[in-house]
C-alpha cells in the first residue's frame, strides 16, 4: 500500500480525558473504515486529521503536506473534503447556493467554473433535481448528501467522513454506500462508522479504535478472521460466551471461547470487532 | 465521481487566488449567511430606545437621555453578540479560507451599519439633553466591542455554533452587574455632572482596548493547543 496519509504518535487530551493516545496510522487510496464504540476517539482522530483541531503531540501528513505549519495546513485543507458528524447548514440557502458558498471558501473563485463544479458534485450525489430547493425543505438524507457534495467540492484527494449514514433509512444508507464507494475510487477516504456492515461492504482496510488507541489495523477479512472458531450456536444461551443472542431461527449465536464440540458458525466482521474490543477488556481486567 | 473537474483538482493543481478575490466572491453569500434578524433587531431596538427620548414633551432630562443612549448601546451590543452565530460552522471548519478572513468579512459587513445606527441614535436624542458625544460613543464602542470579543472568544475556545444567546445573556448580566456592583472608585456608569465622568471614561477606554485586543488575539487558528501541550508534557 502506498501511504497517502500518515500519522505518528498523535495525542490529544480534553480536560482529564486522553482522547487520542499515541495514535499512528497509514492510509492509502480507497475507503478505510474506522470502527469503535462511543467515546473511542474516532471523531477526535478525524477532526485532527481534518485540521479542525490541533493535536497536543505527534505529527501527520496528508498527500505529502505537513499541517504543522501555517502554509502546510492550508495545503492540507486544499486537498481535503470533510463531512462532520453533525453537519450544519444555512437553512435559507438552496442546496446549490450552499455548495457554491463552500466552493468559494475552498478558493474556487471563477464564477463559471465554480458553478460547473457545484452542479457536478450535486449531480454526483443525486441532488440535481432539487438543487434549487431550500435546505430546510430537504429530508435528512438529502441534507447529508448536500454535506457530502460540499465535502466533494474541488475534487479533494483526502475525504474524511464522520458517521455519514447515521439516521438514514436503509434505502438512503444503500445510496450513501454507493456514493462513498464511488468517492473512494482514486482518492483516500477515511470513514468513521458504527455500522460494521458499512465497513464490510465498502472498505478495503479497517481500523478499530477504543479508549483513544488503535486496537486493530488490517483488512476486513483479517478482522473477521479474528473470530474464526469463536462463534457457535446453541439451543440456549451459553453462559461461557462473551456475548450471545437469540437469532431469528430460535437458536442462540454465541461469541467467545466455545466449549468442546460446539457447533461452530461462520464469523462475521462484527464478531471480529466484538472480540477485538473484548480482548481489550480482558487485558484491562 | 473521480476527477472530472477541468478547472480544479487536488491541491497544487492551480495556484490559490489572492485573499481579496476570495473575499469579493464571499461578500454576497456571507451577507446572506449572517444572522441578520438578531443583528437588525438589536439595531432597531437601539434606535427605538434612543428615539423614545423624543416622545418626552418637556425639557429633555440629561439623565434620561444618557440612560436611553446606554440602553441603546446595550441593544446594539446584544445584536452584535449574534454576529458569529454560524450553523454551518462545523461543515466549513476545514476550508482553506482562514478564520480571520471569514470573521473579518462578517465584521466589515456589519460594524459600519452599527456605527451608522449609533450615529443616528446620537442624533435622535435632543441636543439639549445629549451627553458629550465622544465620551458616550466610547461607552457604546466598549459595550459593542465586549459583545464582539465574547463572540470571537466563544468561537475560538468552544464548539458552539450559535453562541449568541449565551453571550447576550452574559452581556446583560455584566452590564447590570457593573452598573450596581462596582465600587465607587471603579464605577463606569456615572452621570454627566459627576466629577468622576472623565475617570470613568478612561476606564471605558481601557475596557474598549482590552476587548479589541482579546478579540483580535482570538481570531487566530493555532497550530498547537498551547495550554494542553504544556499539560500533556507534564
Amino acid at each position: 500500500m502506498i501511504a497517502t496519509v500518515t500519522a505518528s504518535g498523535l495525542s490529544l487530551r480534553y480536560g482529564g480525558t486522553l482522547a487520542l493516545d499515541e495514535v499512528s496510522l497509514r492510509l492509502g487510496e480507497g475507503v478505510t473504515g474506522l470502527l469503535g464504540p462511543n467515546g473511542a476517539g474516532k471523531t477526535t482522530l478525524l477532526r485532527v486529521l481534518a485540521t479542525a483541531v490541533p493535536a497536543d503531540r505527534g505529527s501527520f501528513s496528508v498527500l505529502g503536506h505537513d499541517p504543522g505549519t501555517t502554509a502546510g495546513r492550508l495545503d492540507v485543507r486544499r486537498a481535503l473534503g470533510y463531512l462532520p458528524q453533525t453537519p450544519g447548514f444555512h437553512q435559507d440557502f438552496s442546496a446549490f447556493e450552499f455548495v457554491d458558498y463552500v466552493a468559494i471558501l475552498k478558493e474556487l473563485t471563477d464564477r463559471t467554473a465554480r458553478h460547473r463544479e457545484a452542479r457536478r458534485v450535486l449531480e454526483a450525489v443525486g441532488l440535481s433535481d432539487v438543487r434549487g430547493k431550500r435546505i430546510k425543505r430537504l429530508s435528512g438524507g438529502m441534507r447529508q448528501r448536500v454535506a457530502l457534495a460540499a465535502a466533494l467540492v474541488g475534487d479533494p484527494g483526502f475525504l474524511v467522513l464522520d458517521e455519514p449514514t447515521v439516521g438514514l433509512d436503509p434505502e438512503q444508507r444503500m445510496r450513501f454506500r454507493e456514493l462513498i464507494a464511488q468517492a473512494g475510487e482514486g482518492r483516500t477516504v477515511l470513514l468513521s462508522t458504527h455500522q460494521t456492515e458499512d465497513v464490510a461492504m465498502l472498505c478495503h482496510r479497517v481500523i478499530v479504535m477504543d479508549a483513544g488507541r488503535i486496537r486493530f489495523e488490517g483488512t476486513p477479512a483479517e478482522l473477521t478472521e479474528r473470530a474464526a472458531g469463536r462463534v457457535w450456536s446453541s439451543a440456549e444461551r451459553d453462559p461461557s460466551a462473551r456475548a450471545g443472542w437469540r437469532t431469528g431461527t430460535g437458536a442462540f449465536r454465541n461469541v467467545g471461547d466455545p466449549p468442546a464440540g460446539a457447533h461452530l458458525l461462520e464469523p462475521t466482521l462484527e464478531d471480529g470487532y466484538l472480540l477485538t474490543l473484548d480482548a481489550r477488556t480482558e487485558v484491562a481486567a | 465521481m473521480t476527477t472530472t473537474s477541468a478547472d480544479h483538482g487536488p491541491a497544487g493543481a492551480a495556484p490559490p487566488p489572492p485573499p481579496h478575490v476570495v473575499v469579493r466572491a464571499l461578500v454576497r453569500p456571507v451577507w446572506r449567511a449572517l444572522p441578520r434578524g438578531a443583528v437588525l433587531t438589536g439595531a432597531g431596538v437601539g434606535l427605538l430606545l434612543a428615539g423614545s427620548s423624543l416622545t418626552v414633551a418637556e425639557e429633555p432630562d440629561p439623565f434620561l437621555c444618557l440612560t436611553l443612549l446606554r440602553a441603546a448601546a446595550l441593544a446594539f451590543g446584544l445584536g452584535l453578540a449574534f454576529l458569529l452565530d454560524d450553523p454551518a460552522r462545523h461543515t466549513t471548519a476545514t476550508v482553506p479560507t482562514r478564520r480571520p478572513v471569514r470573521t473579518g468579512l462578517r465584521l466589515a459587513l456589519v460594524v459600519p451599519i452599527m456605527a451608522a445606527c449609533w450615529t443616528a441614535a446620537l442624533f435622535l436624542v435632543p441636543a439639549k439633553g445629549r451627553p458629550p458625544m465622544g465620551a458616550i460613543t466610547v461607552e457604546a464602542a466598549a459595550i459593542m466591542a465586549v459583545a464582539l470579543a465574547s463572540a470571537l472568544l466563544a468561537v475560538r475556545y468552544s464548539e458552539a455554533v450559535e453562541p449568541g444567546i449565551g453571550i447576550s445573556a452574559g452581556l446583560v448580566g455584566a452590564f447590570f452587574a457593573s452598573a450596581v456592583m462596582l465600587p465607587s472608585r471603579w464605577e463606569l456608569f456615572v452621570g454627566t455632572t459627576d466629577q468622576r465622568w472623565d475617570d470613568a471614561h478612561r476606564r471605558w477606554a481601557g475596557v474598549l482596548v482590552v476587548a479589541v485586543l482579546a478579540g483580535a488575539l482570538s481570531l487566530a487558528e493555532p497550530l498547537r493547543r498551547r495550554r494542553t501541550t504544556v499539560l500533556a508534557h507534564r
